[in-house]
């Protein structure tokens, strides 16, 4: 199929605006009578609270008013009710907010806060889930198992166990006697931060007329909505929330984190509105951090390589809450298989609480944590059956007929992963590695196939709202959240290419606003590319059947009859009998003013089909799209220093269709950055008793420019998706999935190390190199 | 305790009573309402907050406002001639360095600041700016990209 947009590098709508510093982001807004909140957060990680003394905040200037949690009554949450707006008699993590000041400016607040004492009663701290699942370890939620939660989450009474989650495929205690061969191995992905550099923020106001408005630096403006009136005793209809302009989300901006906590705040002075936008250490440590998860992997495999048997169990430090870290581990569970097909699985995820800030969604959302395991296995188990990698891996990726560990039996439409190995294979390990060391370096290639599944709900549609105006020019209003990805310019193409009009005809939304803006679950999974462009086709093709109709009437022919082709409507067998689109965006207005037919605007949406939830097994269908990669990378490590330099990075991944090289090339190259991060640099590191190491961007050691590969190949496999626009499929996370573990496989290649865990400092390896020499 | 402090901000004469504790970065975005120029940590570190005072590149959330006195400022919201982008605004954008635009004011005046001092600048020199600039989208490729064609582009307007 030719296409005239998709594809090409259409110009990003909103860059101007951006480049410029016009856009508004949430810091940026500023309302009538508005106040400031800044908060207190806890001296230990866990305690009880014996008292709050307000009394000294109280008189400082500007303050308004002081907040505790003290009569807080609710808990919130989508998946488990079991977050507090604010502490009510005992903090669980450091991050947690104790008490607060509303002031007339942000410094007044800032400073009065400083002012409040807390007498607390310590408890004991644990960070990791495996001293939280002592026998003896104090419960971090005593009434845990009677939070209201989603049917099949279970708490283990008198554990810190928050969900057990298992997923049993065939027989695999058959699978383990019938392999030849067992390997074992423990990875570790520690706590990270998304770290977009615009930091969390919200502002709420209860009106007068009870409603309440909302703005936040959110990417799921209905789900905060309906979070926001169920704990007001609201109707849904009754709350109103903005979403400005978005400085990076990389996962941690969805679900609800930050908003109960300001609407608490807010709802002590009714009637002015209070913003909190964090600070860059609240935002580390008091809205949602990533990973924590520990792979306990076991493959079992013929001599030939077959492989017939995965157990894995995940032990996920949740941090003090679950609600928004349950999918992250279940998904990160189910795709421990990778990229490949076991015949029989026995996979255990294991959400524990912990007294840590609790974890998020993470671009990549479970599937680097279990794969960094999974592919770093692959090596290993190669070596151990002295066989080629490469031949390994092919002899068991998923594929057309094959049933990943959910039960789902792939198609052709789900991708192909081993025309993406064999790509990055090509350009990587065809040629003979140039050379293993000199004085300076050891030099190392390493591989990662990969696998993404979707991650959904039953109801998670995206919507478009289509309008032609007067002019035949289109607006296009949906509510997916534009955080950098080039949202809007895939909107503007698919749009393009569906209307067949040109992209400069088309004006894409900016602010999200749950008054206006149609209905969509949230933006993330790396789905908006194919739900929200199937949403927008089908609005589309409304508007032009809708056109047809009043065409039809206009040239007293049948509909069938029409074609339509941009500008006009036209007699399949006469062209020159037509009328133009600009005749029939408000109906068709004839000569004597009679007019007929509608106003051209369409709605439309597009769920995730078959999506459903678990059985018994733990099995059911994502709903979507699988998609699959693989990535490579060449490295060298400096024998004095032992650090590593990434000299050449290599993606492919099977998109189904590219809509924008320039934009989807900016998505990869942003995505291995920001993995080359968690393997290098990147942790978020507390101290046994709880407190914050490193929460400040000085000390979290966040990728500069330096830390840039040297030189990034992208390449991209085109099997169309049969659902997706044009034949597309998402990439926001993808790029993140394969790096770790390409990266520590090259690292084994270079130094005959093998590495389990990340972040692979240069500390690390000196260390390993020194062991070395030594030996 | 307060004082007035008098300078220029993009072109144009300014006297703003300040606290002494002001940051030039408060004084921009809460008092006179300039608020393109970004904050993105606490420790001086990510460089979304760099403006132009006297030519040179200078973090706005470290840079004392009562030091601003008889100073020559240059934001964001001076780069831009009407529709007009700068050179630099242009390149950044055409090299596709612009994904959620957080970063991209910090990094539009910092390379001002670098070009306008030295049109010459070489890769390395471009490399030592930018790593003051932290930036999560784009994996930096695009900005480098950005920077050198923002230099093209700023040289062949000298011509
Ligand atoms: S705000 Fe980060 S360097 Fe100024
Ligand atoms: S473009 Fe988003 S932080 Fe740089």
């Amino acid at each position: 199929m030719e296409f005239k947009y998709v594809g090409k590098n259409i110009a990003r709508p909103d860059a101007a605006a951006k480049a410029t510093g016009r856009v508004q982001f949430i810091d940026d807004i500023r309302l009538p009578r508005m106040l400031h909140a800044a908060f207190l957060r806890p001296e230990y990680a866990h305690a009880m609270i014996v008292s709050i003394d307000t009394s000294e905040a109280e008189k400082c200037e500007g303050v308004v008013k002081v907040v505790t949690g003290k009569e807080c009554a609710f808990r919130y949450g989508e998946n488990m009710k079991d977050r507090l707006p604010m502490a009510v008699d005992r903090v669980r993590w450091i991050g947690e907010p104790v008490a607060a000041v509303i002031a007339e400016s942000a410094y007044q607040a800032q400073l009065a806060v400083k002012k409040i004492k807390v007498a607390y009663e310590p408890l004991p701290v644990y960070i990791d889930a495996r001293d939280a699942l002592k026998k003896d370890a104090v419960l971090i939620h005593e009434d845990a198992p009677n939070f209201v939660r989603l049917p099949g989450m279970e708490p283990v009474p008198g554990t810190n166990i928050a969900n057990r989650y298992t997923l049993k495929k065939g027989d695999v205690e058959k699978g383990f006697r019938e392999a030849e061969i067992v390997v074992e191995g423990e990875f570790n992905y520690p706590f990270s931060s998304c770290s977009a550099i615009e930091p969390h923020g919200a502002i709420v106001w209860f009106h007068e007329d009870k409603t309440i408005e909302v703005w936040s630096s959110s990417i799921c403006p209905f789900i905060v909505r309906e979070d926001m009136a169920s704990v007001w005793g609201l109707p849904v209809s009754d709350v109103r929330v903005h979403i400005p302009e978005l400085g990076g989300c990389f996962g941690y901006k969805s679900d609800v984190t930050i908003e109960q906590t300001v609407a608490w705040v807010a709802s002590f002075v009714p009637g002015r509105p209070v913003k909190w936008v964090a600070t860059r250490q609240e935002d580390l440590l008091s809205t949602l951090i990533g990973h924590g998860i520990r792979t306990m992997i076991k493959i079992g495999a013929k001599k030939d390589g077959t492989l017939t048997a995965l157990k894995t169990t995940l032990l996920h430090s949740t941090g003090a809450s679950m609600d928004t870290g349950i999918h992250v581990l279940i998904a990160s569970t189910h795709n421990s298989t990778g990229a490949y097909e076991f015949p029989n699985c026995h996979l255990e995820g294991l959400s524990v609480y912990t007294n840590t800030p609790p974890v998020g969604a993470y671009r990549g959302y479970g599937h680097q944590e279990s794969q960094f395991a999974m592919e770093r296995m692959m090596d290993i188990l190669a070596r151990k059956l002295g066989m080629d990698p490469f031949a390994l891996r092919e002899k068991n990726y998923l594929g057309p007929g094959r049933v990943t560990s959910l039960g789902e039996r792939l198609w052709e439409s789900n991708g192909d992963v081993r025309k993406c190995a064999k790509t990055v294979q090509k350009i990587v390990f065809d040629k003979k590695k140039k050379l293993s060391e000199d004085d300076n370096y050891y030099y190392g290639r390493g591989f990662a196939a990969l696998m993404k599944s979707p991650k959904g709900a039953s109801f998670s549609s995206k919507s478009c709202y289509l309008k032609f105006n007067s002019d035949g020019s289109v607006s296009i209003n949906m509510g997916g959240a534009e955080v950098g990805q080039g949202l809007r310019t895939v909107v503007r193409q698919v749009a393009a290419e569906a209307l067949k009009i040109s992209p400069e005809r088309i004006r894409v939304y900016t602010e999200i606003d749950t008054q206006f803006s149609p209905w969509e679950w949230q933006t993330i999974g790396s789905m908006f590319t194919i739900q929200g462009g199937r949403a927008i086709i089908r609005a589309a093709e409304k508007a032009i059947a809708q056109m047809k109709r009043t065409a039809a009437q206009v040239l007293r022919v049948d509909e069938d009859r029409l074609v339509y082709d941009g500008d006009s409507i036209y007699l399949n067998h006469d062209p020159s009998v037509r009328v133009a689109v600009t005749k029939l965006t408000r109906g068709y207005t004839y000569d004597d003013g009679v007019t007929v037919g509608d106003v051209v605007h369409t709605t439309a949406d597009a769920r995730l089909p078959r999506q459903s939830n678990p059985d018994a097994c733990g099995q059911g269908t994502m709903g979507i799209t699988y998609t699959f990669g693989a990535q490579a990378c060449e490295l060298r490590i400096e024998k004095a220093t032992g650090k590593i330099f990434i000299d050449h990075f290599v993606s492919c991944f099977d998109v189904g269709k590219v809509i924008n090289p320039r934009q989807i090339r900016g998505q990869v190259t942003g995505g291995v950055m920001m993995a080359i991060g968690s393997t290098l640099h990147e942790e978020l590191k507390f101290t046994p008793d709880g407190k914050a190491i490193n929460p400040h961007f000085s000390k979290y050691r966040f990728p500069t420019i330096l830390d840039a590969p040297k030189k990034q190949t992208i390449e991209f496999v085109e099997t169309p998706e049969h659902i997706g626009p044009f034949g597309a499929r998402g990439i926001g996370e993808h790029p993140v999935i394969g790096v770790a573990p390409a990266i520590l496989n090259a690292v084994y290649d270079a130094i005959g190390v093998d590495f389990c865990e990340i972040p692979l400092t240069k500390e690390k390896v000196l260390k390993a190199l020194e062991g070395k020499k030594a030996r | 305790m307060g004082q007035t402090v008098s300078f220029t901000v993009n072109g144009s004469r300014k006297s703003v009573e300040i606290e002494g504790w002001e940051k030039l970065i408060d004084v921009l975005r809460d008092k006179l309402n300039l608020t393109g120029t970004k904050r993105g940590c606490d420790d001086a570190s990510c460089g979304a907050c760099v403006v132009v005072v006297d030519g040179e590149a200078m973090r706005s959330c470290v840079y004392l406002a009562k030091k601003l006195e008889g100073k020559q400022v240059l934001t964001i919201e001076g780069m831009s001639n009407g529709t007009t982008l700068h050179p630099i605004q242009e390149a950044l954008i055409e090299a596709g360095a612009v994904q959620c635009g957080y970063c991209i004011p910090g990094i539009v005046m910092a390379l001002y600041a670098l070009l306008t001092k030295n049109i010459a600048a070489t890769e390395e020199d471009i490399l030592e700016e930018l790593a003051h600039h932290l930036c999560r989208c784009t994996g930096y490729e695009a900005i480098l990209e950005g920077a050198k064609l923002a230099q093209k582009k700023m040289a062949a307007a000298r011509g």
